[in-house]
């Protein structure tokens, strides 16, 4: 008889429903957020549709949604496929070395670091393009499908095999010896048994393609973004609340579905249970799903093979997040301007591909495996000296950007293209101390770097959770040279590193937003266009410049892609040109809120009207007057460090980092040590009491 | 031997998945293998495993962090799980989706949403501040029990639901027939349900531990960068081409560890199987 009723006492109840508070609480809150009036993720200001408004009216987070939601499906059915059989093979393996063998290879992606499985699968591809001399990308759907496929089967094998071992053998055993052929024992016997472990399976699979962002990075192509992917590339700056709200719509959504299932599920038969009515249903469940699967799996083959009529003219794009105008927030949208500008001047359709990524490295990782096509890249100072001497960019031609006349001279001609023939500025910007007004005394602020190492601040200091940056930090506060190859001068660096290392509150990128605007914590140092940005969202910040700062320069280039014909190549430059013109330059700028290196630019009355709106003083904090850029850029700006001292940077970190309060790092310790006892001490106990048992029987 | 001709031929099935792996997992296997004994301009060198020494610490607070947050799952897992599997059946089927549904909303969005709850400025010191009063602090955030709870809360479903799946199928005669016999609840759980799920709490401590000892984003949200794991450090070796070397080594060394506790995880299921079928 099957039982209908809930088995559970009052406690076990309760304490099912304390697990799910706890582990909805966080949901509550990002759903709270979505409501929020203002761009804060830690202040709640106001209910307010915004964000759901922005949502809609952009339509981009669905587009990416939708890709997510694909590659997701797609890849959960493969790989519980893949799977499935793979656990049923490995449970009848009955070499112990194979099994076992197979099983740790099977671990591999599970434990790597998302970056190495990433990393690792991008060379492979570049590799794979090489030998057999593809001209063609080979990133793209098909290559993000197999990495989600690899990292999914071990966890659908991990959720299939305890259902096998569980099963009474006998089972098999007799359908086999009543006639039945291996298939037919399979598909009678087993397969409905292992049906739970093949949906948890799958379910675990589907979870796990939905949310990755690393593996995905590195493998996808430059024609479209998943949800993970824009939301990441969007930690430059901050991470806008319209993604809660599409977090929160996918949310309600399934819930919503789940709950209609169940209900619809319940009323038709109340009376039988689940796992009959799954035996039953399980050859129409098999061959529906066997469908569905055949279905999505033609469709989306088809999708991609005939893909709709391309445009005449692509061009693939590859900027940092949140780094262009693009129609939110009522601006204007840039990449749509130059299509339509494009059309009209031209008479031809142009299809611009935009895809993000979260920091130049990331970028240069992919370009330089060669696995990529990108047309224009958007890179910092020191990656465009590093690309240029290795050969990674190509000539621009100057004769089809006029507008570079309005370039401001003291950016033109610098380290990282002295011959001016690589890059057009874009953005450039400077670091500065940011301080929460209400809390820091403006006494304590005249001292400049040192108050990041105030001991009046202690626990409220927030700094770099990256090498270069926190470094920096330390040398510009000891006048040293932050691009020194000196071992002394980076231990002199460190030392001051581990001195202020006690009064930080924590090591942070892009939450330093959430931070600083929510008063958890009252000083950190980021970049001027960056404090405008928080200073919308908590007036009490204020923003100082210590004399010895980063400067830095984002510029606009073209990658060296020998394939590319001519009419692209114009196109490419027609683009940077177009980028400089006034419409775009100033919708980009207010976007930004980085300095702008275009006289169009400055001279604005609506742009200097628009920034002074955010900050009374935002021009001067942009654009300090009297300051000689080139003088301060040239004594100060990082440049690219080689290979030996960027490692002795990195093993410094990693030692400042570990050098943990010892207190806490030995009580963890401990725990876990217990834990091991506990773990031993078991093995030995089921030891010993096999050993009596055998001694019984 | 018929019988032995058609039980070598059913672990056919696993080619897909050997092929598969050989391609996708193997083979880019190499190139981190080749990096890792590689100096930056490409010859053959030692170098990046002597250095790893600065190293220990991360890999042994990894192992630690990780050690515990699984076991942690495990405490907190099974009870759930059992509790999942004793529901009546309609309640089930949502009860085990609501286990994984917050896992389907971004992991940035879902962990700023944690810090806004553990900071010292955040929701719950604001509610224990209205009821105690201003002074009041429960320092939470930034602290390794931060890193660990961000760990238990992201892994947790991946320890409910194997567990789940194996409690499900259980033959409820078993404990019925130990309770005639004479078990109370606690003893019937200990002495047949428990030795009886082996299989699934092995699949689940492997999907909670084996990833979570690599995990690195965790440490940097919550733990406020203070507490370096490995992760971190591959992460930010692997962040910079001249460092994929010594990244490289690192994640060659975690995965002889990770791949020597599972094997000796693995031989325990085995044991544990046989005692459970005596039982």
């Amino acid at each position: 008889m099957t039982r209908v009723k809930s088995k559970n006492s009052a406690i076990s109840k309760i304490y099912a429903i304390l697990i799910y508070v706890i582990l909805y609480f966080p949901i509550a809150v990002m759903i709270l957020f979505s409501f929020n009036d203002s761009k804060s993720m830690t202040n709640f200001t106001g209910f307010s549709l915004r964000w759901y408004r922005e949502l809609f009216n952009s339509g981009k987070a669905f587009e990416a949604l939708k890709y997510s939601l694909l590659i997701a499906v797609l890849s959960a059915l493969i790989s519980t496929v893949i799977g499935t059989l793979a656990a049923y093979g490995i449970f009848h393996m009955r070499s112990k070395a194979l099994k076992r063998t197979v099983q740790s290879v099977t671990d591999i992606p599970m434990m790597n670091p998302d970056i190495v499985t990433g990393i690792s699968m991008l060379l492979l591809f570049a590799f794979i393009q090489v030998i057999f001399g593809l001209q063609k990308s080979l990133l793209g759907f098909g290559t993000l499908l197999i990495a989600h496929i690899t990292f999914n089967v071990p966890y659908v094998i991990l959720s299939v095999l305890p259902k096998l071992k569980q099963m009474d053998k006998s089972l098999v055993e007799a359908a086999l010896d009543l006639g039945c052929t291996p298939a037919q024992s399979f598909f009678k016997v087993e397969f409905p048994m292992i049906t739970p472990g093949i949906i948890s399976g799958a379910i675990m699979a589907f979870t796990l393609s939905l949310d990755d962002f690393v593996i995905s990075n590195f493998t996808i192509g430059n024609t479209f973004e998943t949800l993970p992917i824009m939301i990441y590339s969007m930690t430059k700056r901050e991470v806008t609340p319209d993604m809660n709200a599409i977090c929160s719509i996918v949310f309600v959504v399934i819930f919503a579905l789940l709950l209609l299932s169940n209900i619809f599920d319940g009323s038709r038969s109340a009376a039988a249970s689940i796992t009959e009515k799954l035996r039953k249903n399980s050859k129409v469940t098999a061959i529906v799903a066997g469908c569905v699967a055949a279905v999505l799996l033609v469709g989306s083959t088809l999708l991609f093979i005939f893909a709709p009529p391309p445009a005449e003219l692509t061009l693939n794009i590859y900027n940092w997040g949140e780094y262009i105008s693009d129609g939110s927030d009522d601006s204007f949208d840039v990449i749509e301007g130059f299509e339509e500008w494009y059309e009209e001047t031209y008479g031809k359709k142009v299809k611009v591909n935009y895809t993000t990524y979260s920091s130049n490295e990331d970028m240069y990782n992919k370009i330089s495996s060669g696995a990529t096509e990108y047309d224009i890249i958007i890179p910092s100072d020191y990656m465009i000296a590093k690309m240029a001497s290795e050969g990674m960019l190509e000539k621009l031609d100057f004769s089809l950007i006029p507008n570079y006349k309005y370039i401001n001279d003291d950016l033109k001609g610098l380290y990282y293209d002295p011959d001016e023939c690589y890059s057009v500025p874009y953005t450039y910007g400077v670091f500065g101390i940011i301080y929460n007004s209400a809390k820091v005394d403006e006494a304590d602020v005249e001292a400049g770097w040192d108050l990041m190492t105030n001991p009046k601040y202690s626990g409220k200091i927030l700094q770099y959770n990256n090498p270069r940056d926190a470094f920096g930090v330390a040398m510009y506060a000891q006048n040293l040279d932050v691009n020194s190859k000196d071992r002394a001068v980076w231990q002199q660096a460190f030392d001051w590193l581990a001195k202020q290392k006690p009064m930080v509150q924590s090591y942070v990128m892009d939450e330093i937003y959430n931070k600083m605007e929510s008063g958890e914590a009252y000083i950190s140092s980021y970049y001027a266009g960056d404090f405008l940005f928080m200073y919308e969202n908590n007036e009490d910040l204020a923003f100082y410049q210590p004399e010895a700062v980063n400067y830095f320069i984002d510029a606009m280039c073209i990658t060296k892609k020998p394939t590319r014909d001519a009419e692209t190549y114009e196109l490419c430059n027609l683009f940077i040109n177009y980028m400089l013109s006034e419409e775009a330059a100033v919708a980009n700028a207010e976007m930004l809120c980085y300095a702008s290196p275009n006289s169009l630019v400055i001279e604005n009355e609506e742009y200097i009207e628009y920034m002074s709106d955010i900050h009374e003083d935002a021009m001067d904090i942009l654009y300090p007057e009297g300051l000689d850029f080139k003088a301060k850029y040239e004594q100060y700006a990082y440049l690219g460090l080689d290979a030996e001292t960027n490692k002795l940077m990195n093993s410094l970190w990693s030692q400042l980092k570990v050098s943990a309060e010892e207190d806490e790092v030995e009580i963890t310790n401990y725990i876990s040590l217990g834990i091991l006892a506990v773990i031993a001490g078991t093995a030995v106990f089921f030891f010993i009491r096999k050993k009596k048992r055998a001694k019984y029987y | 031997m018929t019988a032995t001709v058609k039980k070598s031929r059913r672990s056919l099935t696993a080619a897909p998945h050997i092929v598969w792996a050989i391609l996708f997992i193997i083979a880019p296997l190499i190139f981190v293998a080749v990096y890792s004994f590689t100096a930056s301009d490409g010859s053959f060198t030692f170098e990046n495993f002597a250095a790893l020494g600065d190293y220990t610490d991360a890999f042994v607070r990894s192992a630690s962090y990780s050690l515990i947050a699984t076991f942690i799952c495990l405490l907190i897992g099974y009870p759930l799980a059992y509790a999942i599997s004793n529901a009546a059946p309609k309640m089930q089927r949502i009860l085990i989706m609501m286990v994984m549904l917050p896992m389907w909303i971004n992991f940035l969005i879902r962990t700023y949403a944690i810090m806004k709850i553990l900071e010292d400025t955040g929701i719950i010191n604001t509610v224990l501040q209205a009821i105690f009063g201003e002074e009041f602090e429960l320092h939470m955030i930034n602290t390794p029990g931060a890193v660990i709870f961000g760990m238990v809360y992201d892994y947790l479903p991946y320890m409910v639901l194997p567990i789940y799946t194996v409690l499900q199928k259980l033959d409820p005669k078993l404990s019925e027939a130990a309770a005639d016999l004479g078990c109370n609840k606690v003893q019937t759980l200990f002495k047949v349900t428990l030795p009886l799920s082996v299989s699934g709490i092995v699949s689940g401590i492997t999907m909670v531990f084996v990833p979570s000892i690599s995990t690195f984003y965790i440490s940097q949200k919550l733990g406020g960068g203070q507490y370096l794991l490995i992760g971190d450090a591959i992460e930010t070796a692997f962040g910079n081409t001249t460092t994929y070397n010594i990244g490289a080594s690192m994640s060659l060394v975690l995965m002889i560890i990770v791949l020597l506790s599972t094997a000796i995880m693995n031989r325990f299921d085995k044991s544990e199987n046989e005692g459970g079928a005596i039982v």
